[in-house]
């Protein structure tokens, strides 16, 4: 027995050749792990602090519901889009949200498929925070056209007057695509989580959580058989999951640049989209996990190493969108067109100057703080930095958006878009949705895959057995594997 | 076609049948009581507290139950049992009109459907119109469906006005008249607007035999007397110019606007468009010295902007110069532009003797008309571009010095009688003429009008006025043609014209219009055909051929020396027509509020017009709002810059501000919750002396500022916002003088070069068949608005207010463009009109996810409201930004059951737009269907001209062009296959069907410095 701390215990980013850095701390083995997550989601009061939060979120909730039903009764002219600028806020938020809903499946999909062990500790989280983020997406295409209540034309269906949609409109992949995506992230996030929802409902006490996990968990008893079938479904998955992440962003960025609109029609979209959305993702799992790690008592599972491995990402990404952002001008100014020229010529130093030096700013010069292991690893640092990134992200697809709309070919158009209140409150009111979710998933599903982190322990718990740390309590392997 | 006149029952005051169940609540006195309370027509008053939006869900209800106090007709409905001669259900019918402006008829072709008027037309046999009209003409038919008009017969007493009859206003003026008959009428007066109408002049005939001693006074706000004068100073007698700018090489306006507010305006602007091409002959060379902007000032090839009080010195260096230039004199020019382009006048003037016109505005004194006159005998103008005709109503003094004359009486207890019959001289008369205080020491005052507006609140009875197309009438054209007026709908609330009034008042024998109308005009009936069949053919044709007013040959008077009138400096004050309301009586009419000036795009307002320089020293900027103080009188007004516009000027729009207009202009008298008027009242600073301009205004700024609505340039544009506009301009409105285009006529096709456009796949070729498309001609355009209205009424476009147009919703599916190019202080304008191009390869249809844009085998973008889901991508990919969007229900109103009559206004063959579906040109697709369906009847194919799009058939200057591109011999063809024409944004493959035809500026070669590109716009090689 070792007087002396480990300082890979200590300090888990360190990264020592000789052996892994550890990524459960706190000397959690597998009962540890279970108890550690299925706390969070025991019977047991949440702290107020959850009551709070979720007051909250779930007002903003009502409100943008609120203001949903203001907007079909009323018309799209509660917002501020005009005549030039039929899209603002609307697809913005749209392709914010998608963008978001990046991070979850590359985290449990390409992540897994590279062997990243590190990602199971955070996995749950990000594909639940995917879900939710697809979730508040998918709202605005359908609420943002002006008969909301013909929507559903989108699809291609059957019906009396023998029309299809148009195949060629980009706006259709979009509902191909984001659907797509949504329904295999959501049956991923669910086949991931039935071992834990067994857990969880072998846990329960009360009657009703016991029924309700129990149909969830699908009869799960965790037998070889099961975990044989299960780990094939899970590779197959993550296979199918893996060129959907790229996939979705592309065919997003294809209603840009599918278009003639100067500033929109450029053939570098599709990867310049997947970028900023893994960046903007990324950013937002660790806004996310920073209080909740915390809130939570998750500090031993949700390490700094894993919050550095993200803050690593998010640099890396941000650098590719900030390439973009310049590649764009150059392409404007080499390509010759004087429209597209003009175009980011007054992105830049026309009426929308402040959004785009909000964006680059937030996108660009921010996450540059990452190069410092101290903003890298410090939690609070790296939360403000990733809220900056959030701000930023959002800003990249306003100023995509708007500012090219705003003036294209005929100065005659050209007119200045300004949100209206209801603008502003859809915007906070998709926040409230999106929080309102994650805090019920906090609440009653396991935020942490047990099974899996408890898959990457095996190893390391061993190998503390090789160090010498005696001293650690192992209550033996009381977990379900 | 008088057809409508045999059937039309006789007006009874008696409830409709089918408000029968109501009987008994209508009698009841509180239901009365709310009724006058609810509802404005009811009452004369309006309800309190509503916001615009709210009207337009009133008014439905208010019209409906209007019926309860009497003044609909009563309605019968049968079937016909026989279907009478000509008439087909659904098939529309039209009729030849006109009505009268200022005293000069406008001729219009009326299309009804069903028995409701529901669009004008220029009349094409009558020479003042040719076909064409003017914006005012196209948006009579809203004027007449307005539900703020008043209705029925209303008496006030004291403070309350209650609904009367037209037999109980007669009973109730029989005793007074009868009083006045004895005294021969010493203590009558009537004060009614300018007319040329033969008939009135018969019946005013007759008033001055009954009450010799009484008097008509004639005003109106916006007039010509200076004209008059004018012709009466260098000739003895008023005569009436007339121009024909057919032979015009040259033509010089001096503030003349002949191609809007000219009363010759429509054949005017077709004259001198004639000589606008340079492969249809000739063309003419137009100098333009103006102080505002107008469209004709758009247009010159040369304009000079100075102040209305610059014009005496100006026209003096012209005289001298062409003085100069006629005896031989050689006189180098000074360097400065205003110099140069004299001596460019003069050169062109002296050099195209009987070849050229020297025109000035009616803003203009008097004395400056007479050296006018003088100029164009000088240059041997006269008999060859200019001739005189009888000026009618020649005797009559200038409106402001009558109105005043008839005030003075008025105040000092000479009138006990006062008949207004039409205007609305409350809201118009000078400032310093008190006709509200003179009203009230009159003992008995009835006013005729359309609306219980202004002057109805200051007269004791408000008599219903017919609306133009409720009556028979008649009026000469400005060539002195008699044109009749026939009524096209039974009046909708119990209206009679000025001339039924006035046989009322004389208690004529005659008191049907048609029969006032047929005894004055019998005389001016062709002898040789017999009396029926000439009037009929008379109201069929809408005129009689032979012009009543004489040509004259008058010899000018001796000049009496003029003296050079010193240079004055400082601030002037000019009153100019609003844009929208002329002199107040449009402001009520939505179509026209939102139409925006040609130059500064607004809508919804007037403001103090300053040019950039003025703005600048007076440390002003768009929208600071300020005190205008003018002979100590003050009005405060937002300020709004306009580059080009002469410096030391303000100039204001007449017609704003109305305390009594309606809902749409503005409704603030006795209000407690007032409806917000549209713009200020410029005529509270306009006095007698100053009745057109005046000097020594002052600019005072105070901390407010006010919003104002335009309709482009939303948004003051960045420095590098305007850089931009500087390189593009040159590309997408393209312009070049005609030696430019004598070298390459073809030049404009060279402005923009681009890589061979290829497709991935065969193209569809639409070889066979028609191939719909539109040439417009930029060097004839001349911006006159009249296309945007007549696309508004034909094709249904909603209006969607001053908020709405603040946020850039407006929905007009034809704009004109407008930008200016060169120096701000001295700037040119250039106009566009850009309507939906029905690409070939169509970016907006490639968008849409569920086909509701979609391209007919025509070639046609049309556009499936019904599929439209208002996702809104086909406006985000159209290059041109004409499509339109209905971000909320625009056409509410309509959809209530009870909302009769403003639903009538609705042309039944277009799809009025649900909330949330785009629209856009369709290029007038029900008109092509006509057509089509007509031409496949008689078996045969759709002859080229016989489809006309609405725009096309408004404009006066014959810019457009539609028809078919596959057919060679037609003339959309040969234009599209010119030299001249281009098609805007091109290069993006997109195969517009629309062409532009490049502007051609054939400038005199000293003034041609001035870039013809536009400012920084250069030829682009791409």
């Amino acid at each position: 027995m070792s007087t002396t701390v480990d300082p890979l215990l200590a300090d888990n980013t360190l990264n020592d050749p000789r052996r892994r850095s550890p990524l459960v701390l706190g000397g959690l083995d597998y009962a540890g792990v279970t108890k550690t997550v299925c706390a969070v989601a025991s019977e047991t009061t949440p702290p107020p602090l959850w009551f709070l939060a979720f007051a909250l979120s779930v007002s903003w909730a009502g409100v943008f519901g609120l203001c949903i039903a203001y907007l079909i009764f009323t018309g799209v002219g509660v917002w501020g889009n005009n005549n030039p600028v039929y899209w603002a806020f609307d697809i913005t938020n749209f392709v914010f949200w998608v963008g978001i809903g990046h991070a979850g499946t590359l985290i449990s999909a390409i992540l897994f498929l590279f062997r990243q062990k590190w990602r199971t500790s955070i996995n749950r989280a990000a594909e639940a925070m995917t879900i939710f983020a697809v979730i508040c997406a998918a709202i605005f295409p359908g609420i943002h056209v002006g008969r909301a209540w013909l929507a559903y034309w989108l699809a291609p269906y059957p019906n009396q007057m023998a029309m299809w949609p148009n195949f060629r409109s980009p706006l259709l992949w979009d509902v191909f695509a984001v659907s797509t995506y949504f329904t295999v992230s959501a049956l991923f996030w669910f086949m991931g989580m039935i071992p834990d929802i067994a857990t969880l409902r072998d846990q329960s006490k009360s009657k009703i959580r016991q029924f309700v996990y129990g149909v969830l968990s699908l009869g799960w008893t965790g037998s070889s058989r099961q975990w044989h079938r299960y780990e094939k479904a899970y590779m197959i998955l993550a296979a199918l999951s893996t060129p959907l992440v790229l996939s979705v962003h592309t065919i997003v960025s294809f209603d840009f640049a599918v278009s003639q609109v100067p500033g929109w029609h450029t053939t570098i979209f599709p990867p310049y989209f997947v970028a900023g959305a893994i960046f903007s993702g990324f950013a937002m799992v660790v806004t996310l996990l920073v209080p909740t790690r915390v809130i939570c008592g998750l500090e031993n599972l949700v390490t700094i190493r894993h919050l550095e491995n993200m803050n690593k990402i998010i640099l890396a990404t941000g650098c590719m969108v900030g390439y973009a952002y310049g590649i764009e001008f150059f392409i404007a100014w080499y390509g010759g067109n004087p429209y597209e020229t003009d175009t980011f010529l007054n992105r830049a130093f026309g009426p929308y100057w402040w959004a785009y030096w909000t964006m680059v700013s937030c996108n660009v010069i921010s996450p540059q703080l990452f190069w410092f292991k101290k903003i890298r690893t410090t939690p609070w640092m790296m939360l403000i930095v990733c809220i900056f990134v959030n701000i930023g992200m959002w800003f990249e697809r306003f100023v995509i958006i708007v500012t090219s709309l705003a003036r294209d070919a005929l100065p005659s158009a050209w007119h200045y878009f300004t949100p209206t209140n209801i603008d502003l409150l859809m915007l906070i009111g998709s926040f409230g949705v999106f929080f309102s979710l994650f805090l019920l998933f906090c609440r009653f599903l396991p935020v942490v895959a047990m099974a899996e982190v408890k898959s990457i322990m095996v190893e390391h718990h061993h190998e503390d057995h090789g160090h010498g740390h005696g001293g650690h309590a192992h209550g033996g392997h009381g977990g379900r594997h | 076609m008088s057809s409508l006149s045999a059937s039309q029952p006789s007006p009874v005051a008696e409830q409709p049948s089918y408000w029968r169940s109501l009987n008994e609540l209508e009698s009841r006195p509180d239901f009365e009581a709310m009724l006058a309370r609810e509802f404005p027509e009811a009452a004369a008053e309006f309800p309190e507290g509503v916001s615009r939006r709210r009207w337009l869900q009133l008014m439905g209800a208010s019209l409906a139950l209007g019926g309860l106090t009497g003044c609909w007709e009563r309605e019968i409905i049968s079937p016909f049992v026989q279907r009478p001669a000509g008439r087909i259900p659904g098939v529309p019918q039209k009729f030849a009109t006109c009505w009268e402006l200022g005293g000069v008829a406008k001729p219009l072709v009326v299309t009804c459907y069903d028995g409701r008027p529901i669009k004008a037309e220029g009349n094409p046999e009558h020479p003042a119109s040719l076909g064409a009209t003017d914006a005012l003409s196209q948006a009579l038919v809203l004027q007449m469906y307005d539900p703020d008009r008043a209705v029925g017969v209303q008496v006030r007493k004291g403070e309350t006005t209650e609904s009367s009859t037209w037999d109980a206003f007669a009973e109730a003026i029989r005793p007074v008249l009868n009083a006045q008959r004895t005294q021969k009428g010493k203590t009558l007066r009537v004060l009614a607007g300018t007319s040329s109408s033969v008939t009135l002049a018969d019946l005013r005939a007759r008033f001055e035999q009954v009450f010799p001693e009484a008097k008509w006074v004639e005003f109106d706000s916006v007039n010509r007397d200076e004209v008059r004068a004018g012709a009466a100073a260098a000739f003895g007698t008023p005569v009436r110019t007339q121009v024909d700018l057919t032979a015009a090489n040259i033509i010089l306006s001096l503030d003349a606007d002949f191609t809007v507010r000219h009363p010759q305006a429509m054949r005017l602007t077709r004259q001198y468009a004639g000589r606008r091409s340079p492969e249809e002959g000739e063309m003419n060379r137009m100098y333009v010295v103006e102080t505002a902007h107008t469209g004709t000032g758009a247009m010159a090839d040369h304009r000079l902007a100075i102040r209305t009080a610059d014009f005496a010195n100006l026209l003096g260096l012209i005289e001298s110069a062409v003085q100069n230039k006629l005896e031989g004199k050689k006189v180098p020019p000074e360097k400065d532009y205003a110099s140069k382009f004299v001596d460019a006048v003069a050169e062109d003037l002296v050099a195209n003797q009987g070849k050229s016109v020297v025109m000035i505005g009616p803003r203009q004194p008097a004395a400056l008309h007479a050296r006018v006159h003088r100029l164009n005998a000088l240059l041997k103008n006269v008999g060859a571009t200019v001739a005189y005709t009888e000026e009618p109503g020649a005797a009559r003094p200038s409106s402001p010095a009558a109105l005043k004359g008839l005030v003075d009486e008025m105040l000092t207890g000479q009138v006990e009688v006062l008949f207004v019959l039409g205007g609305n001289p409350v809201y118009s008369a000078p400032a310093d003429v008190d006709l509200v205080d003179g009203l009230k020491k009159v003992a008995t005052t009835v006013r005729l009008g359309d609306y219980a507006d202004e002057t109805s609140l200051a007269c004791q009875w408000h008599l219903p006025a017919a609306h133009p197309f409720e009556a028979w009438g008649d009026a000469l054209s400005f060539d002195g043609t008699v044109t009749l007026a026939q009524p096209l709908i039974e009046p909708l609330h119990g209206g009679k014209s000025v001339a039924e009034v006035a046989a009322l008042i004389i208690e004529d024998e005659v008191r049907a219009g048609e029969q006032l109308v047929k005894r004055a005009l019998a005389r001016y009936l062709p002898p040789n055909v017999a009396a029926d069949v000439a009037w009929q053919s008379a109201v069929h044709d809408g005129f009689i051929a032979q012009p009543v007013l004489a040509k004259v040959e008058p010899t000018l008077v001796a000049a009496e020396p003029v003296a050079d009138p010193a240079p004055t400096s400082g601030l002037e004050l000019v009153f100019v027509p609003g844009a929208s309301t002329y002199d107040g009586r449009f402001a009520n009419n939505g179509w026209l509020q939102e139409l925006p000036d040609l130059v500064t795009k607004l809508t919804w307002d007037n403001a103090a017009f300053l040019s950039p320089k003025t703005a600048k020293s007076a440390g002003l900027e768009i929208g600071d709002v300020v005190k205008l103080k003018f002979d100590g009188r003050e009005v405060t007004a937002p300020v709004f810059i306009v580059p080009g516009q002469a410096h030391d000027s303000v100039i204001l729009w007449l017609g704003y501000g109305r305390t009594a207009g309606g809902h749409v202009a503005g409704y603030v008298t006795s209000q407690s919750k007032p409806i917000e008027t549209v713009g200020f009242r410029a005529e509270s600073v306009r006095t007698t002396a100053a009745f057109t301009s005046g000097l020594g205004v002052v600019l005072e700024k105070t901390k407010k500022t006010y919003k104002l609505a335009t309709t482009q340039d939303h948004h003051a544009i960045d420095k590098m916002g305007l850089e931009i506009l500087g390189r593009r301009l040159g590309m997408l409105v393209r312009e070049g003088s005609l030696e430019k285009y004598k070298e390459h006529p073809d030049f404009a096709q060279h402005v923009v070069h681009h890589p061979e456009l290829e497709s991935l796949w065969e193209e569809r070729s639409y070889a066979e068949g028609n191939r719909w498309g539109m040439t417009i001609d930029l060097s004839k355009c001349v911006g006159c608005n009249a296309c945007m209205v007549a696309c508004q009424s034909e094709n249904n476009i909603p209006i969607v207010g001053k908020e709405q147009v603040i946020r850039g919703r407006e929905m007009h599916w034809i704009r004109i463009d407008r930008y200016f190019s060169g120096e701000a202080d001295d700037a040119r304008v250039v106009t566009q009109p850009v309507m939906c191009h029905h690409c070939e390869n169509a970016p907006c249809e490639e968008v849409c996810p569920v086909a509701a844009t979609v391209h007919s085998h025509e070639g046609l973008n049309d556009m499936v409201y019904n599929r439209c889901i208002g996702t809104r991508y086909c406006a985000n990919n159209c290059p041109y930004k004409v499509r339109r969007f209905n971000y909320f229900n625009n056409n509410k109103k309509y959809e209530q059951a009870s909302n009769e009559l403003a639903t009538l206004v609705l042309n039944p063959e277009v799809t009025v737009r649900a909330r949330g579906v785009m629209e856009k040109c369709t290029y007038c697709t029900q008109r092509i269907s006509a057509t089509k369906i007509v031409a496949k009847n008689e078996r045969r194919a759709i002859n080229d001209g016989e489809i006309v799009t609405a725009c096309q058939q408004a404009c006066p200057a014959g810019a457009i062009e539609f028809g078919d591109l596959n057919l060679k011999s037609s003339k959309v063809a040969k234009s599209a296959a010119g030299p001249r024409a281009y098609q805007m944004l091109a290069e993006l493959n997109n195969k517009p069907r629309t062409s532009y035809l490049a502007r051609i500026r054939n400038e005199h070669p000293s003034l041609a410095q001035s870039k013809p590109e536009g400012h920084g716009a250069h030829e682009h090689h791409g």
